[in-house]
């Protein structure tokens, strides 16, 4: 069971770096090279200053990404974060209006995602026979429901005092803040993930539960902690995307699931569960950030970038397998 | 049947909450129990009843389809488009022009499923953005096609046929094939064979990949009949419409008992399913709750509905072991 890229829990382990050149990741450094010429060519505004300048706003849903990747390996998924972003956004903004100073906004805004995340942890691991795309389905309906409720009838609120929101999306030299954060948070969650006792255990889990859970791994307790991370993690994506707009509506957040999915997959993470690397999953996520703010330097419409994300995630999983299939009819 | 398989069954439970939603609005508000509300509900409905219909074929097979309301916002938004620009007029020429797109749609996102061996989820998800792009581009750039621009195909969602609106008709005549093909025909029982156990499936002859395109085939060509009844329902086509009500479409068959590993449900149970999504909006306003709280109810309602599942199963299997016991 070679896959296609990364790495899998049966793979016999080989030279990483021979892994990573002929590997999935080597394929994503080509593109993610071959973006950027296209972006410098499609683009005059494309370099460095504007880069840094607009990336701020699409590197939140890159926080979504590091969680998911997670819950893909398993073999799981997770559609409610684009509605916990809703919600922590909303909260985010009431408790600053509210006076309340902004560490503990930050908090409020963290906990609120957190509390979203564990509610999801407590129905899947307490009821395990329910699929995870009818939990969270329903559980996004409520968390963007709530939203609504507490936004009342107007749908949006706008953030009087944004002085702490400016403070988190400044920059250090000519660098954002939330850059240093998300690669922090990339690097953790790539040794997390593949180089941790825990990790090991979610690619246990992705690739086959009951034998992980006979030899002895809490997979419960792992998915548990998991779930609940991922509204965390939804939580910080809405600090700074209320720190970018100022403000939240009842469409915050909207798709930014399916966003988050098709960065992990795209990066080679199989929603089969058991397969992938945290690398190629950030290798993705920049790929499709510079595409994003490439085509939308030249007024690109944001429907059209969505085509081309979704050829190529629809490329990315679907072309291996068409590959294999013919080399498997060709040596028949 | 015997009565005891009838009353333990699901969709005789759910029946009840349908009846007992229906009595319990209309002592409330009297407005709802006429001939009028029902087919305007139904109406106003027609969308996600025919879909759940495809629906619970893919999911029968195992699989799950996000890319339908995006299918659907493509075929309703060309045929707007065409009649807008009068290309063309007939009112049955645009239906089988959007059914034509849906099909086409839906036998992509198959071969890739069947064949490719993309994971549902992810073929259909790409497909969403696609098919949603595809729409907004014909709409050369998010042009409406208004009441006015849409001809005489407006009237479609206005005229009667023997008493009773012809997109009803649609919708009955769609759930009463469904019906009997599922139940009683070798198509029918070979989805079900496939959802229960895809490899014995295929060992006892019956070609899986054929089927699995298949059901997204027919999930595609009910997506496009639904594009054609939301322009004609709505009087107008945009590219964003029924943007999310996917959603809407997969919890109206979750709640009718679908399962989602495949293999289990009903087309009474989709239907019964469909009718509980579609009166949970009408029955808040009469009951005096604000429409804010409308998709928040339905969260729970979903929630609350595959928990007792969950619980009322492991009941039963604890009574069952019992029993053995004894």
């Amino acid at each position: 069971m070679a896959g296609k890229s990364g790495r899998s829990i049966n793979n016999v382990p080989e030279s990483p770096i021979k892994k990573l050149i002929f590997g999935w990741e080597g394929i994503l450094i080509l593109v993610f090279i071959g973006v950027n010429i296209f972006c410098k060519w499609f683009s005059e505004y494309y370099n460095m200053f504007n880069l840094l300048r607009q990336m701020p706003v699409y590197l939140a849903e890159v926080f979504l990404m590091l969680v998911m990747a997670f819950i893909l390996v398993m073999g799981e998924i997770d559609i409610s974060v684009g509605a916990t972003v809703c919600l922590a956004a909303t909260m985010a903004c009431i408790a600053s209006n509210a006076g309340i100073p902004f560490p503990l906004v930050i908090l409020i805004t963290l906990l609120v995602g957190t509390c979203c995340g564990l509610i999801n942890a407590v129905i899947l691991t307490n009821f395990s026979e329910l699929p995870p795309m009818i939990v969270t389905l329903s559980t996004q309906i409520i968390f963007r429901g709530i939203a609504e409720i507490v936004l009342g009838s107007g749908g949006s609120i706008s953030v009087a005092n944004t002085a702490g929101f400016k403070a988190i999306s400044r920059k250090i030299g000519s660098v954002p803040l939330i850059l240093f954060l998300v690669i922090i948070l990339a690097v953790f969650a790539a040794i997390v993930l593949g180089r941790s006792t825990f990790g090991r255990k979610v690619y246990a889990i992705g690739t086959n539960r009951l034998a992980a859970r006979y030899s002895g791994v809490a997979v419960q307790k792992i998915r548990f902690i998991i779930y609940t991370l991922m509204g965390t993690a939804a939580g910080l994506c809405a600090l700074f995307m209320v720190a970018s707009s100022y403000g939240a509506n009842t469409t915050t957040g909207t798709g930014f699931e399916m966003d988050a999915i098709a960065m992990a997959v795209f990066g080679g993470i199989s929603s089969t569960g058991g397969k992938g690397n945290m690398i190629g999953g950030i290798i993705s996520a920049f790929i499709i950030v510079c595409l994003r703010i490439g085509l939308g330097q030249r007024n690109v419409n944001g429907q059209v970038i969505l085509l081309i994300i979704g050829v190529l995630l629809i490329a990315a999983v679907a072309l291996p397998n068409i590959l294999g299939s013919l080399k498997k009819a060709v040596k028949k | 049947m015997n009565l005891k398989k009838l009353t333990g069954s699901r969709e005789f439970l759910l029946f009840i909450i349908v009846i007992a939603m229906f009595a319990i609005v209309s002592v409330v508000n009297p407005v709802f129990f006429s001939f009028n509300a029902v087919t305007d509900m139904l109406k106003n409905n027609a969308v996600t009843l025919v879909m759940a219909l495809g629906m619970l074929g893919v999911m029968l097979v195992g699989g799950i389809d996000i890319s339908i309301t995006s299918t659907l916002a493509l075929s309703g938004m060309t045929i707007g488009m065409l009649l807008k620009y009068n290309h063309i007029s007939s009112t049955l020429l645009a239906f089988v022009i959007a059914i034509a797109i849906g099909t086409a749609c839906g036998a992509l996102v198959g071969l890739l499923i069947s064949r490719a061996g993309v994971p549902p989820i992810i073929a259909s998800m790409g497909f969403m953005y696609i098919y949603r792009a595809m729409g907004y581009l014909i709409s050369n750039g998010g042009e409406w096609a208004s009441a006015a621009a849409l001809g005489s195909f407006k009237n479609f969602g206005t005229d009667k046929l023997l008493g009773l609106s012809k997109v009803i008709w649609i919708i009955i005549v769609c759930y009463i094939v469904f019906f009997f093909v599922m139940k009683w025909t070798r198509i029918g029982r070979q989805v079900y064979a496939v959802g229960s156990n895809a490899e014995a499936a295929e060992v006892s002859g019956i070609k899986v990949k054929n089927i699995k395109l298949m059901v997204h085939t027919v999930m595609g060509f009910l997506a496009g009949l639904a594009g054609a009844l939301q322009v004609a329902v709505y009087a107008s086509a945009m590219p964003n419409m029924a943007q999310g009500g996917e959603m809407d479409v997969i919890a109206a068959c979750v709640i009718g008992g679908v399962s989602m590993s495949g293999g289990r449900g009903s087309v009474i149970g989709a239907l019964l399913g469909a009718l509980i999504m579609a009166m949970i909006p009408k029955a808040l306003p009469l009951l005096h709750i604000d429409a804010l709280w409308q998709n928040m109810i339905k969260g729970v309602m979903i929630l609350a509905v595959v928990v007792i599942n969950v619980i009322l199963q492991r009941i039963a299997q604890r009574n069952a072991l019992a029993r053995r016991e004894m």
